[in-house]
């Protein structure tokens, strides 16, 4: 298959598996394609939204149209890493020797949806840290791999803040995206209503498998960025750090800790898959801003005064990428502008 | 290398056109300020001749053309000019990712699949202007030189202005003519005893005619300086007010040429012949004090003796002999006993003004009244040498005694006429006590330097004399206060 083919069946696929997908699910459209991209640059994304808004449901569409394994975790502060990871119980073989086995967790998925996952404890939040990063866990002195590809759907809910454990900084860093489920317009309302309530409920069709996902994922690697892309990147990263000596003003004000280097790397990769799904070989400074805001929002931490203020963390970075844009413009002179 | 004719066209054909562009541009700025550069040649139109014109065109031409030729010659990246390409022509940075990725030895199988279409893309493009047209501020302001300079070109030459400052210490050429003439000792003599050609202009100063303006100040006359008539009636440009505060101050700082309101009475021959014998020999060895200043300074000592019959001319005349004969000593020995005699005249001569020439001269007259044996009222009243101030002793009638004068023990002190109190000043007049307290002179002077004080704060407040300046001048004038 040449090269031209790979990037047309991947280009299919994607739209496959979203059009699969928005058979469930009413609007969204944006929050399934940042899905889709997330798992298809290798990483994981949280969603965040408040209870209603069919995070769950979309997930497991999503499960449904990939013909991978699913886990769901219902997070509670009750649970514990082994209800996770797994742990080892004592078996009796048929001679009546007993021995450890390890039960596995249901973290040995492919797609694992960790339903409400600011409600567990921050040590069973910490049990996932090594499988998102390292698509292994330990137990027991033994490290096992996790199934490939892996790939972790977490949500949670921004508004029922009592008895739940925000998620430390560490933990969010993991997530390749964090995006926000926002309130479907009233003609969205209307579409669910009518799929919901009658009979005939869609089914969702499987279209790409285990392999197909890998297959894709090394595609996308592949794709070139050029070094004034990519010196965009770093700059929008580098920007949203108040120390950094060309920061815009609104980082300064209102930003107390910047991206990690984990930022870059996730809007490059967002970007890549973007510039692939739109049949194109390159990336583009367009797919690089459209990254910028899911990438970004979870990596940026605002100060006292951004947080007394209200200070939005999507608007706080949309500002930080035209303020950087800007600059770059400013600094070429007129004509190659 | 993309081996794309049509991608290189295209980075070609964006190249020319970013070059026309900067050339244009910088071409419309050397054409400013080689502009700018002809108006100053025909502002000097008078100096320069008849070829002002044309050096004042060639200006413009030349810098005109240094512009276009430095805009042309910058070189163009091709990095640069594949993202103009793909921001003009909407190809999502494929020009310049392909121009960048094509050479790579890390290339990917994918930039194959990038470079046929980067190529497909481009052969299917409506080629246009995509480089707008920059004009630079000194564009949009080329017009005003260049009129400018048309205006300068046929109006008159304008006569270049002279970079002398006005002198204010001689008003002809004879008098500077004099002023070289004359010997060095002559003139530290001229720059101590004050002109009495210009006293008359200061004294009659009217200081209420400073905010008129239209007073006509003459050379010489300190007060010009601050009667400014050119910045009371119209707005001074910067440099000409820099000018004239510039002078201010130099006129300020030659403290020596500010009329001395105290020389009617205090500068005399003998405090100037002391000023300069102590100028001589202050802190020196009679081998270390130069024969020739000494023996000026005894020459001029004798020419003033002989002129006004004095006897200390033969003092002065002994001094040069033995200067003559390499004896120093003698002749520091007869200067001082000419300056003795100097200063008794000089004594003698302030006593027959009614002025308080000096302890001595009260006690000698005193001391012959006594002999007289005229009748004393308390005012006359004294006592003996030697009989001293304590109660009981001498003739006061006051039990307590007469109280001790307040005078400074050296009278060769002639810089000091009087000290003030320790404690509040309720007054500067009427709290000074000693030998100044009693002089009109001082009181005078008190009052004319009060006038001044006045009229400089007047002067600081109504012409624009620079912020920083203020504390200067009102120390200078603190300074004079106190004396």
């Amino acid at each position: 298959m040449n090269q031209d083919s790979r990037v047309q069946a991947f280009v299919s696929a994607f739209e496959a598996l979203r059009a699969e997908v928005e058979k469930i699910i009413v609007g969204h459209r944006e929050v399934i394609t940042h899905v889709l991209t997330g798992m298809f640059a290798g990483g994981h994304v949280l969603l965040e939204g408040v209870p209603g808004l069919g995070k769950t449901l979309l997930i497991k569409t999503l499960s449904e149209g990939l013909d991978l394994s699913f886990a769901r975790i219902q997070f509670t502060p009750d649970l514990m890493p082994a209800d996770i990871i797994g742990t080892n119980i004592i078996v009796e073989d048929a001679d009546g020797r007993k021995h450890f086995q390890f039960q596995h967790g249901p973290i040995f998925a492919h797609i694992l949806l960790a339903d409400e996952i600011n409600r567990a404890t921050p040590k069973t939040q910490s049990a996932l840290l090594e499988g998102m990063q390292e698509s292994a866990v330990t137990v027991g002195g033994a490290t096992r791999p996790l199934p490939a590809p892996f790939f972790v759907l977490a949500t949670q809910n921004p508004i029922e803040m009592e008895g739940t454990y925000p998620l430390p900084e560490a933990q969010l860093d993991r997530f390749l995206f964090k995006l926000r489920v926002r309130y479907p317009q009233i003609e969205e309302l209307n579409a669910i209503i009518d799929r919901t309530t009658q009979p005939r409920a869609a089914t969702v069709s499987r279209v790409l498998s285990g392999p197909d996902v890998l297959s894709f994922r090394e595609l996308i690697r592949e794709v070139p960025i050029a070094s004034h892309v990519r010196d965009f990147a770093s700059a929008i990263v580098m920007a949203t750090h108040p120390q950094w000596e060309q920061a815009p003003d609104v980082a300064r004000r209102f930003v107390r800790y910047g991206a990690s280097p984990r930022g870059a790397q996730a809007l490059v990769l967002g970007a890549k898959v973007r510039a692939l799904a739109e049949g194109r070989y390159n990336v583009s400074v367009d797919d690089i801003k459209a990254m910028a805001v899911p990438a970004l929002r979870h990596r940026v931490i605002l100060n006292f005064e951004g947080e007394a203020e209200g200070v939005d963390t999507d608007t706080l970075i949309t500002r930080v990428v035209a303020d950087t844009e800007a600059g770059v413009s400013q600094s070429r002179e007129p004509f190659l502008r | 290398m993309t081996e794309s004719p049509r991608i290189e066209g295209l980075l070609r054909r964006i190249r020319r056109e970013i070059r026309r562009r900067r050339a244009e541009y910088y071409g419309l700025r050397g054409a400013f300020w080689g502009a700018v550069a002809a108006v100053a040649v025909m502002l000097a139109k008078h100096g320069v001749g008849a070829k002002a014109p044309w050096i004042a065109g060639g200006l413009v031409l030349l810098g005109l053309l240094a512009g276009v030729v430095y805009g042309a010659a910058r070189s163009i990246r091709r990095g640069d000019v594949a993202r103009v390409a793909d921001r003009a022509f909407g190809l999502d940075d494929r020009v310049a990712t392909t121009l960048e990725w094509a050479d790579r030895p890390d290339r990917t199988p994918l930039v194959d699949a990038l470079v046929r279409d980067t190529v497909a893309r481009v052969e299917k493009l409506e080629l246009k202007r995509v480089v707008k047209r920059v004009v630079p501020r000194e564009g949009q302001l080329l017009a005003l030189p260049v009129i400018a300079c048309l205006v300068l070109a046929v109006s008159p030459p304008i006569p270049l202005p002279s970079g002398r400052l006005p002198d204010f210490l001689s008003s002809t050429e004879e008098e500077r003519e004099d002023r070289t003439s004359s010997s060095m000792l002559e003139e530290s003599t001229r720059q101590l005893t004050k002109d009495p050609l210009k006293r008359p202009a200061f004294e009659e100063r009217d200081f209420a005619q400073r905010t008129g303006g239209t007073g006509a100040s003459t050379t010489g006359d300190l007060s010009a300086i601050f009667k400014d008539t050119s910045l009371a009636n119209a707005r001074p440009d910067f440099n000409s007010f820099m000018k004239k505060g510039d002078e201010r101050l130099r006129m300020l700082e030659q403290t020596d040429r500010m009329p001395d309101l105290q020389s009617d009475v205090t500068n005399s021959q003998y405090k100037m012949m002391y000023r300069k014998s102590k100028a001589l020999t202050g802190g020196l060895r009679p081998d270390q004090i130069s024969p020739q200043k000494l023996r000026e300074l005894l020459e001029e000592m004798e020419r003033l003796g002989r002129k006004g019959g004095a006897n200390w001319s033969g003092d002065a005349m002994e001094g040069m002999e033995a200067l003559e004969g390499g004896q120093s000593d003698r002749a520091l020995e007869s200067m001082q006993k000419a300056l003795d005699k100097m200063r008794a005249m000089d004594e003698a001569q302030r006593s027959g003004k009614s002025l308080r020439g000096g302890r001595e001269n009260e006690r000698g007259a005193r001391g012959k009244d006594r002999a007289r044996g005229d009748g004393m009222g308390p005012e006359d009243q004294d006592f003996g040498e030697g009989e001293g101030l304590m109660p009981g002793k001498g003739k006061s009638g006051n039990p307590k005694g007469e109280a001790t004068q307040r005078l400074r023990a050296n009278p060769f002190d002639v810089g000091v006429e009087g000290e003030s109190r320790q404690g509040r000043k309720e007054g500067y007049d009427t709290n000074l006590t000693g030998r100044g307290g009693s002089m009109a002179s001082r009181l005078q002077y008190l009052g004319v330097i009060g006038q001044y004080r006045k009229a400089m704060e007047d002067a600081i407040t109504r012409e624009q004399v620079p912020r920083d300046f203020h504390d200067q001048i009102r120390n200078y004038f603190q300074a004079l206060d106190e004396r």
